[in-house]
């Protein structure tokens, strides 16, 4: 019976649901887990990656690019870095059109993008797939973490639907209810960065299937002032640094290992 | 009256041992009347290459515009810089598009390219306003006082010059060729590109 | 004929436009205003072909409105200028571009400092400290960056010395600033054989765009 309602995005259910959109949003649920904590003078990300092994080549993640293995944190624009949960396929998608919204705007009005209207640009696209017949929506929702001179240091979560809005600190994909109630216990409104960086990994290893944190289960990036040309630093940390960065909280695998032995 | 002349302005750029240096002066007029003196026509694409952009001075900042949204693009999709005979290509290519109706600006570039051995290469190149590609071994110039530069360099430049020899090569030869021109001068801002730094300075120029 | 100065001081702008409106030899009206406060701290003054003056104006109005409408906030006057000047560059190879002159000042209220924009018909556009467009201009500027070269040969060498005695001074109070455009005005009004009679002048600052009379 529900089934006349499924296959077609754009219609409401008699109970007046988009069960398109619905299942989407579930999709993300099972999805790696990008959390987000918003900090007085900067915004931490860090995610969870799914696709690991051995053999997986990530070469690539070691030296070019902007840093991270290109699976959940991207730089969107030189003021704002994406985390994503979802589809990875749409969510690469949804990074290019970021990317050139960004550079449309760089060109028109020769400054960086707020933070606030790039997230409207994607959710205006995103929306567009909840009306207009025919197509499935994307299966991702975003964290947007940047600055701006206008607001200063924002963090935004766009869903499916085409909804955003801003947080202090929140959390998309897998276990993300557990995640927010853990955030909403942990933290203080004049959190700093230093203290920021803390509470997203502690939160991370609190969530995570996997009971050690590493580099090749983790994303990490942060976006803070640069203090000499007091313009906003995005920072993705390739993986060493993420390990190097685990060893100083006293999360990495070889400080539990030790642990054990002794 | 040409439009190529109508807001003056030059530029220069030269190579070096292990280095280039490019150069141009500072002044935006409408023709005879000074506007600015303090107009760039020189932007950095990337840590190792610079473009001077003599010529119509709307099409400067139009031109500009244009090429950082094209490089970002660029190293977005390639995940990688630009090199500069790659971005040289692209500086022809985008004025070629308009090859019935013009961009009037002659681009200068000069910077350091990557080696097969992992070492730098020094580049410089210029084209037309319509974008065919001039590669030179010693110095290329271009604007209002491109004549006169043409001159001065021919003059002072030598090859495998260290990169302070090189800056005050350019400087000389910049300083002295503009004002021999009424519609360059008033200030001038040398860039030299080593594979390790950019050192920018600006001179003080006559101010008539 | 159609002038119009601006020029910078500590922490404003100030704007100043003839008022008259010609049509070839004949004035038409003397109490035009032909400076438009574009959005809450941004000044803009228009000058050149009429009917385009106007209609350009309204359209940078009505879009930074929108702008302001649909973000919730203003244009900065950086990112005003580079929109108005890419629509102006744009024009210029349309099949009819619009000819109008443009000085644009605004106070950035997020870095708490005054800009001032030269824009021209082409789209030229530079930052400058002091500027102005129309016939007054040669006047003007040359009375703002007055200077004296003085030659002086020594034995050996030969070296030129340049002291520059500006009439503008970007650190002067509103009172100072308001005089120095007196100047302007009065050097206009003196040597110019078309000269304008009255101006309009606006000043923009941390509190806003405000009419002021001299």
């Amino acid at each position: 019976m529900s089934r006349r309602y499924d296959s077609r995005t754009t219609i409401f259910s008699p109970e007046g649901r988009l069960y398109q959109i619905e299942y989407a949003m579930e999709a993300i649920s099972h999805a790696g887990t990008v959390l987000g904590v918003l900090a007085k003078d900067g915004v931490v990300l860090a995610a969870e990656k799914k696709v690991t092994g051995k053999l997986l080549d990530l070469s690539g993640a070691k030296e070019g690019g902007y840093g991270g293995s290109g699976e959940k944190i991207f730089l969107l624009n030189s003021n704002v870095i994406g985390g994503v949960a979802g589809l990875t396929a749409d969510a690469n998608s949804l990074i290019n059109y970021a990317r050139s919204a960004a550079q449309q705007h760089l060109l028109q009005y020769n400054e960086d993008i707020p933070v606030e209207l790039l997230a409207q640009r994607l959710c205006d696209m995103k929306q567009g797939y909840t009306q207009y017949g025919g197509l499935r929506p994307f299966g991702v929702s975003l964290l947007y973490a940047g600055y701006d001179q206008q607001h200063q240091f924002q963090l935004y979560h766009s869903d499916p639907s085409g909804n955003y809005s801003g947080w202090k600190a929140t959390c998309i994909g897998a276990n993300n209810g557990t995640a927010q109630s853990l955030l909403k216990q942990e933290y203080k409104d004049d959190i700093e960065v230093k203290a920021a960086i803390s509470l997203v990994l502690k939160t991370m290893s609190k969530t995570m299937d996997s009971t050690t944190l590493g580099s090749e289960k983790l994303e990490f990036a942060v976006i803070t002032l640069d203090p000499e040309t007091n313009l906003p630093k995005a920072k993705i940390y390739k993986p060493d640094e993420i390990d190097e960065l685990l060893q100083a909280e006293g999360l990495s695998k070889k400080e539990d290992d030790n642990a054990m032995k002794s | 009256m040409s439009i190529m002349e109508y807001n003056g302005g030059s530029v220069i750029a030269m190579v070096g041992k292990d280095c280039v240096a490019i150069a141009s002066d500072l002044r935006l007029g409408n023709q005879a009347l000074g506007i600015s003196s303090n107009f760039q026509k020189i932007f950095p694409v990337t840590d190792r290459i610079y473009l001077g952009l003599p010529g119509l001075a709307t099409d400067v900042t139009t031109l500009r515009e244009t090429f950082r949204y094209r490089v970002n693009m660029y190293t977005i999709k390639e995940e990688r810089e630009i090199e500069p005979e790659t971005f040289a290509h692209l500086v022809s290519s985008t004025l070629y598009e308009r090859r019935f109706g013009p961009y009037f600006i002659e681009p200068v570039m000069a910077g350091l390219s990557r080696s097969a051995t992992g070492g730098f290469k020094p580049f410089i190149a210029a084209t037309d306003l319509i974008g065919c590609l001039n590669f030179a071994k010693d110095f290329v110039v271009a604007g209002t006082a491109s004549s006169k530069l043409y001159g001065v360099a021919e003059g002072l430049w030598e090859p495998n010059l260290e990169a302070e020899q090189l800056f005050e090569t350019i400087s000389q030869t910049m300083l002295n060729a503009v004002d021999r021109d009424a519609y360059s001068g008033w200030g001038v801002v040398v860039h030299v590109i080593e594979k390790d730094k950019v050192t920018t300075r600006t001179l003080k120029g006559r101010m008539d | 004929m159609e002038t119009s100065f601006a020029l910078t001081g500590k922490g404003y702008v100030i704007v100043a436009s003839d008022t008259t409106a010609a049509r070839s030899i004949v004035k038409m009206k003397t109490d035009e205003d032909k400076i438009k406060v574009v959005s809450p701290h941004l000044l803009m003054s228009y000058s050149g072909e009429p009917g385009d003056t106007i209609q350009f104006a309204e359209y940078v109005e009505r879009n930074l409105r929108l702008f302001h409408i649909r973000n919730n906030y203003s244009l900065r006057p950086s990112a005003a200028a580079s929109w108005i000047r890419r629509s102006l560059a744009q024009s210029l190879r349309s099949r009819k571009p619009y000819s109008v002159n443009l000085m644009l000042g605004g106070y950035d209220v997020t870095i708490d400092s005054p800009h001032l924009y030269w824009i021209d018909y082409l789209g030229t556009m530079t930052e400058v400290p002091f500027g102005a467009h129309g016939y007054g201009s040669y006047f003007a500027l040359s009375l703002l960056d007055r200077y004296v070269l003085s030659y002086i040969s020594s034995k050996a060498n030969t070296h030129f010395f340049l002291f520059t005695y500006r009439y503008h001074d970007p650190e002067a109070t509103l009172q100072e600033g308001l005089a120095t455009l007196k100047r302007c005005i009065d050097e206009v009004a003196k040597r110019l054989v078309v000269s304008p009679g009255k101006y309009k002048v606006k000043v923009v600052d941390k509190d806003g765009a405000r009419e002021i009379e001299l």
